[in-house]
């Protein structure tokens, strides 16, 4: 048993790490040039490269793919010769990277051709004064310097040759002279909870994602726990009425329901109660960070919809589960024996039969995420599955690849979980 | 016995098979729904009521005795939008590049037969070889079955662009594991088999083993379920044509055609429904008759 949870470990790590290549290749192949996107159709070539390589997109892939991973702050510690440490911005509430200088917060800016020390004091405020001597001389006997800049990235000055570099500013691209030659931005990586800025948004990607994953857990919660008891329930009494009209009912209502897309359904849904009837609210308009707390009804559509994609196809297993144990020996011997229906149902029968459709529900988790896109895209839903298709829409891959992985990794879990939970349940199985 | 493997003629086998449909009542009722679309698509290459893209009527009308099923937001009418949608999906699909090459088959077809010789690929080679064979491939199939489908089409779609080509990729790819599963465990039962082993005695190459002995034995299963998977296309297309990212017009697709109406669903529901029945009853259709079909088959084995 040990050896088997260490090696499905294993291989949940090694399919996590293969899905992470695989996805951000993919990104890479495929998602055209992100600036066109970010500065508009009439950038300049010079404009886009200069911001591309502000993005640090001009590093080689593997780079960028290990800097996703783990982060680029040990590599660029060695550059600037301090560790990199963050500190919480008070105005905004996101972490700053700084340079720690001898336990001072130190960030350092060119203004005309001179290099100014910004000094974080304790309580947030900065201190500047120009910065004397930090200058250091390569080879070719030019003057260089590596620092942290104010826009979180490790950079390279060279003195006298301030590069010209265009700035996103709210009003639009602006012109700066004295921009650093080299930019590293600065990321923890993944596996250390930095999954880096979302282009779309400008924050980090942390910040507007987990609210996100927030509403989709109490979204898919609820629907979880209106589906759970309902499908058991009907695929029990559709199995111990096997052939039956009650049976055929069950049996075509759910197919018919799973086969029919989510957004045919949704549709459905929200043109007889938002439309017809106006019982409930036709989109799930957020008015505030709150808003399913406050108004439970937004969360009702999308969870009827849920519903009534999942509802038939859990059914069903369990329908099949609990014919497969209505005619197998001991059944037939509580019969025999002259046991009454109800008690060999609900005492012998039913705890078999359900463990087929528990297992296989947790192997379903990624349908449903599947399904969760879609629903959240009809009713405006913020949660997940909307925020995946709202980035790969805009091509925001930081956006992109870390909601997917928030997605693998549930997926992966919930599967790792399901096959442990049917090594417990059936004593019958053993893993070598 | 040896009377019965004589071989059948072709019409009789035709005959066997629809047999085989009819003797159940879900297969049927399934079957005659697919029929009909079949029958729409195949009417719709030579005629439709009118022109499917020219706004040559009112917007958003209901049904009159001149549209059928009224027309939509742009005063297209619906019904022939919906006739030429059916193409698309189950007829043809059109090639990128200069001069507009069109292929038969539609996308959802396309599709399952990717998926299925990718699958079937794999999964021979996995269940046959076994070993690092098998590790390997089971690996990546988790792997790809652990990627949500809906990112991995979005990623794709972004990637690569819309094109019928491109969806048929994603539907490849997502539905190869699936496939592969199947195929594995078929050939592991499979290989057990004499005539396997006295294959491996003549010498017979690993590929011809596959292909010519495995294969052939694990095709009934296979063949259900690629029926099964060509309804998860139509439900894939359409919801990749609702998110607005499916196939490019300038054929409708009816995916788009519903998220298209239901901008407009507080002045006309009826746009919204129709293509969304469509769909609808396609999907149910494939899936009762592959249901059907299957039951039937595994009462055949019992």
């Amino acid at each position: 048993m040990a050896r088997f949870i260490l090696r499905s470990i294993i291989s949940t790590i090694v399919t996590m790490l293969l899905v992470s290549i695989a996805l951000f290749v993919l990104i890479e192949v495929g998602s055209g040039d992100i600036t066109v996107k970010i500065l508009g159709v009439f950038a300049t070539p010079e404009q886009r490269a200069s911001y591309r390589a502000q993005l640090g997109l001009d590093a080689p892939v593997w780079q960028r793919y290990i800097d996703w991973l783990i982060g680029n702050d040990w590599r660029a510690k060695r550059k600037v010769g301090y560790p990199l440490v963050t500190a919480t911005n008070p105005q905004t509430g996101e972490k700053d990277w700084y340079a720690d200088v001898d336990g001072q917060l130190t960030r350092w800016k060119m203004e005309e051709g001179r290099l100014i020390t910004l000094k974080r004091q304790e309580d947030g405020s900065v201190t500047s004064h120009l910065s004397s001597g930090a200058w250091k001389i390569n080879e070719e006997g030019n003057e260089y310097f590596w620092g942290v800049d104010t826009k979180n990235n490790t950079v390279m000055w060279m003195r006298g040759e301030g590069a010209e570099v265009w700035a996103l500013t709210k009003a639009g691209l602006r012109k700066e002279g004295d921009g650093p030659q080299k930019y590293i931005p600065l990321r923890k990586g993944l596996l250390r909870g930095d999954p880096g800025i979302s282009l779309q948004y400008g924050r980090p990607v942390a910040v507007t994602l987990i609210p996100r994953i927030r509403n989709t857990l109490v979204l898919a919660g609820v629907a979880f726990a209106v589906i759970m008891p309902l499908a058991l329930f009907l695929g029990i009494l559709a199995g111990i009425n096997e052939g039956k009209p009650l049976d055929r009912f069950i049996s075509i209502t759910s197919l018919g329901a799973t086969a029919t897309p989510e957004f045919v359904t949704g549709i459905f849904l929200i043109l007889i109660f938002g439309i017809w009837l106006k019982w409930l609210p036709a989109v799930a308009l957020f008015t505030s960070a709150d808003a399913i707390f406050e108004n439970p009804k937004l969360l009702a559509l999308p969870v009827l919809t849920l519903t009534a994609v999942e509802l038939g196809y859990i059914a069903r297993m369990t329908r099949a589960s609990m014919v497969e144990v209505m005619e197998s020996d001991y059944i037939r011997t509580a019969i025999i024996k002259g046991m009454p229906k109800t008690r060999i149902i609900l005492k012998h029968a039913i705890r078999n039969a359900l463990m087929a459709p528990i297992t296989i529900i947790m192997l379903h988790v990624n349908w449903l995420v599947g399904g969760l896109v879609v629903v959240e895209v009809i009713f405006g839903y913020p949660g997940l599955g909307y925020y995946i298709y709202k980035s790969a829409i805009f091509g925001d891959f930081n956006a992109i690849e870390a909601a997917a992985m928030v997605t693998v990794a549930i997926a992966i879990i919930t599967r790792l979980l399901g096959d442990l939970a049917y090594t417990l349940l059936n004593p019958r199985i053993r893993y070598s | 016995m040896k009377a019965k493997t004589k071989k059948k003629s072709r019409l009789q086998k035709f005959w066997d098979s629809v047999s085989l449909i009819l003797a159940s009542r879900v297969a049927t009722v399934g079957s005659i729904m697919v029929l009909f679309w079949l029958v729409l698509a195949f009417i719709s290459l030579f005629w439709t009521p009118y022109d499917y893209n020219a706004s040559d009527f009112l917007q958003n009308l209901g049904p009159n005795p001149q549209n059928w099923l009224g027309t939509d937001h742009l005063g297209r009418d619906i019904f022939s939008r919906l006739m030429k949608g059916t193409q698309v999906v189950l007829l043809k699909t059109r090639l990128p590049g200069e001069g507009n090459i069109i292929i038969p088959g539609g996308v959802a077809i396309w599709g399952v037969i990717g998926s299925m010789a990718l699958g079937v690929t794999m999964g021979l080679n996995a269940g046959y070889r076994g070993g690092w064979w098998d590790q390997v491939i089971m690996q990546i199939l988790d792997a790809l079955i652990a990627f949500p489908r809906i990112v991995l089409y979005l990623v794709v779609i972004a990637a690569l662009g819309q094109g019928d080509l491109v969806v048929i990729l994603a539907i490849s790819i997502t539905g190869a594991p699936g496939v592969a599963r199947l195929a594995r465990s078929l050939a592991m039962d499979i290989k057990t088999r004499d005539y396997i082993r006295a294959a491996e005695t003549r010498g017979e190459s690993v590929w011809y083993i596959m292909f010519k002995e495995i294969l052939p034995n694990a095709s009934g299963p296979l063949l259900v379920d690629g029926m099964l998977r060509v309804g998860y296309a139509i439900f894939a297309i359409g919801t990749l044509g609702f998110l607005g990212i499916g196939l490019p017009p300038p054929d409708p697709d009816w995916g788009n055609m519903v998220n298209e109406a239901r901008r407009n669903i507080f002045s006309n529901q009826l746009a919204v429904i129709w293509p969304a029945l469509a769909i609808a009853t396609l999907v149910i259709g494939l899936n009762l008759f592959a249901d059907g079909l299957r039951e039937e088959m595994t009462r055949y084995q019992k």
